[in-house]
């Protein structure tokens, strides 16, 4: 339980770390509709070395970042052998008469559809979860999101909720820690048995954890109002989001970027998707 | 020998890396038997990581902790490796050995908790079942026993730690906080531990809540003859209630002994910034003053008697 890292924020001074949240959610945002624009091979050539840029731009352990990627493998590999087998072209790899028909633009939308996930998350890691808190995020969140409030979406709680669950994970993982081995001092076995059994012995953990959280959703909720919090109206912060001249620039560039993308697709050197 | 020995012990928080921390450094300490000893310190002094290394919730990074003589963390790999020159399993085939090794583990680290039977900082967070009765029937539930086995000591554990037979069928839920806590007792001494370990029992409770409590401990200790130890950081309490004491300072035993023996030296307690009673404070001062008082006394009715003398 100890190891629960979550947001997997990575504390370094980088010229990424420095932008304003919202701008990266703007960026990552621009940078996957990048990724589904480019078609081609050298787009793709492109598309990942501007990644592997942004990576060394960030000053993030490339270590760290293989590791998000770990979860995805088995999707990876999964939608490569879908790609390789079930695409139809018109260059046959395999001898004919064989059952198994492999095509060559089957090798290339695999080779494509792992490209595009791998630097999809490795984008998205760069510039939301390993350079930005998960408290930034939600500021950011809130701020974008703000137009919606004319539609009666509630935006401010919204972001409040998020704010208060992330706030309140390592919390409840220590108190599960605590009260676990509470139960161990009394006996609780909890990795033997059968998996009903298994189920079972988490009641003892269970139970005080829900009535803990409970309690303390009230003291806060109490706390809160004692100050007198009453939702986001007129609320004022205090950290103030900035945009600076850096902001927008970078997120021209990106634009352009996409601009440039959209149009390699017209070199026709390799292979390119229709 | 006593039951509780801790010989060279360290515990090291995240070790490896840059939040490493020592919680426990180099300790040897043996605990009398069928006494009441008191574990003193400051928040991080490693009182509460000593607790949780006697029943084996956590292991030493170094060191053993030894219960009966036995190295309470003996692994697998301990055994295995010596299979053939202990008696218990010299006769089995090297599988049959490996088996019965690895289930003489596991039950020994599961009747440790038994044994060694520990109430937590706060146990009043640990309650879960529908009714006093059984959550404190929850302990001795997992050590197998009869249900009338079980009843017997539910009932037992209820009348040393204050629980009214009339709360048995109630949800522990509707209960006090100092109630509460009574009802975390008794499902620990439900057990019938040989040994007792109390984490700070009467933290966050109301002078009289943690004071009956103590009482219960006390008379609990007395009536069983069980060994009792007891974390906390109030020297008032511990100076009142124990036998010997421990005083742990920055993850290191400062002074250990009897009481009147380790509260002598209030002076020297004093300067390291541990707290002392303030009954012995106040005789220091009369001293100071000039006042024929001796250097022992560290409790309230001792300091009323010494007192009415020179007066």
């Amino acid at each position: 339980m100890k190891g629960i890292s979550f947001g997997q924020y990575y504390p370094a001074n980088s010229v990424i770390h420095r932008l304003d949240p919202r701008t990266k959610v703007i960026l990552a945002i621009l940078y996957i509709v990048c990724t589904f624009l480019c078609k081609s091979a050298v787009g793709f050539g492109v598309l990942v070395l501007s990644t592997v840029l942004l990576v060394l731009l960030s000053r993030i352990p490339l270590r760290l970042i293989l590791k998000s990627m770990r979860p995805m493998l088995m999707i990876i590999a999964f939608t490569s052998i879908i790609n390789i087998f079930w695409t139809k072209g018109e260059h046959l790899l395999t001898p004919d008469g064989w059952w198994l028909k492999i095509y060559a633009e089957g090798l290339w939308n695999a080779l494509f559809m792992v490209l595009r996930i791998t630097v999809l998350i490795m984008a998205t890691s760069v510039f939301l979860t390993y350079t930005t808190t998960p408290l930034a995020m939600t500021d950011a969140l809130e701020q974008l999101l703000s137009p919606l409030k004319k539609l009666r979406f509630p935006v401010h709680e919204t972001a409040m909720m998020m704010s208060i669950a992330l706030r309140f994970i390592p919390t409840l993982s220590e108190e599960t820690e605590k009260i676990m081995n509470a139960q161990k001092a009394r006996g609780a076995d909890f990795s033997s048995g059968g998996l009903l059994q298994r189920a079972k012995a988490l009641i003892p953990i269970l139970i005080p954890l829900f009535v803990s959280a409970i309690g303390r959703a009230f003291d806060l909720a109490s706390a809160m109002e004692c100050r007198c919090y009453h939702g986001g109206e007129g609320r004022t912060r205090l950290r103030v989001l900035k945009y600076h001249w850096f902001d927008f620039a970078t997120m021209l560039l990106m634009v352009g970027f996409g601009v440039g993308v959209f149009f390699l697709n017209r070199i026709g050197i390799g292979y390119v998707l229709r | 020998m006593s039951k509780i020995t801790l010989d060279h012990v360290s515990y090291v928080y995240s070790k490896g890396t840059p939040y490493e921390q020592k919680a426990l450094d180099d300790v040897s300490l043996s605990i009398r038997d069928h006494c009441i000893t008191g574990i003193i310190g400051h928040t991080g002094s490693g009182k509460s990581t000593m607790m949780q290394l006697l029943n084996g919730l956590a292991a030493p990074t170094s060191g053993k902790v030894l219960l009966d003589g036995y190295d309470v963390n003996t692994t697998f790999e301990d055994l295995f490796a010596q299979w053939k020159s202990l008696p218990k399993y010299e006769n089995l085939s090297k599988s049959a050995a490996k088996k019965a090794i690895k289930k003489d583990i596991k039950d020994f680290r599961r009747r440790l908790c038994f044994r060694v039977g520990l109430v937590m900082q706060y146990p009043e967070y640990q309650l879960f079942e529908e009714t006093v009765y059984k959550d404190i029937a929850f302990g001795p539930q997992n050590m197998g026993l009869s249900e009338e086995e079980i009843r017997e000591r539910v009932m037992e554990a209820a009348a040393f730690s204050g629980v009214e037979p009339e709360w048995m069928e109630k949800s522990p839920f509707d209960l006090s906080g100092g109630q509460k806590r009574r009802v975390a007792l008794a499902g620990v001494i439900a057990m019938r531990p040989e040994v007792l370990v109390l984490d700070e029992p009467g933290a966050g409770l109301d002078p009289r809540g943690r004071n009956s409590i103590f009482e219960k401990i006390v008379h609990y200790q007395k009536t069983t003859g069980s060994t009792v130890l007891i974390v906390s950081h109030s020297m008032e309490d511990m100076a009142r209630l124990c036998d010997d004491v421990v005083v742990l300072y920055r993850a290191k035993i400062v002074k250990q002994g009897s009481g009147r023996e380790v509260f002598s030296h209030a002076d020297e307690l004093s300067k390291i910034g541990l707290d002392i009673p303030q009954i012995t404070r106040l005789l220091q001062m009369l001293k100071e003053k000039g006042m024929p008082i001796s250097d022992d006394i560290y409790t309230v009715d001792e300091a009323v008697a010494a007192l009415k003398q020179i007066l």
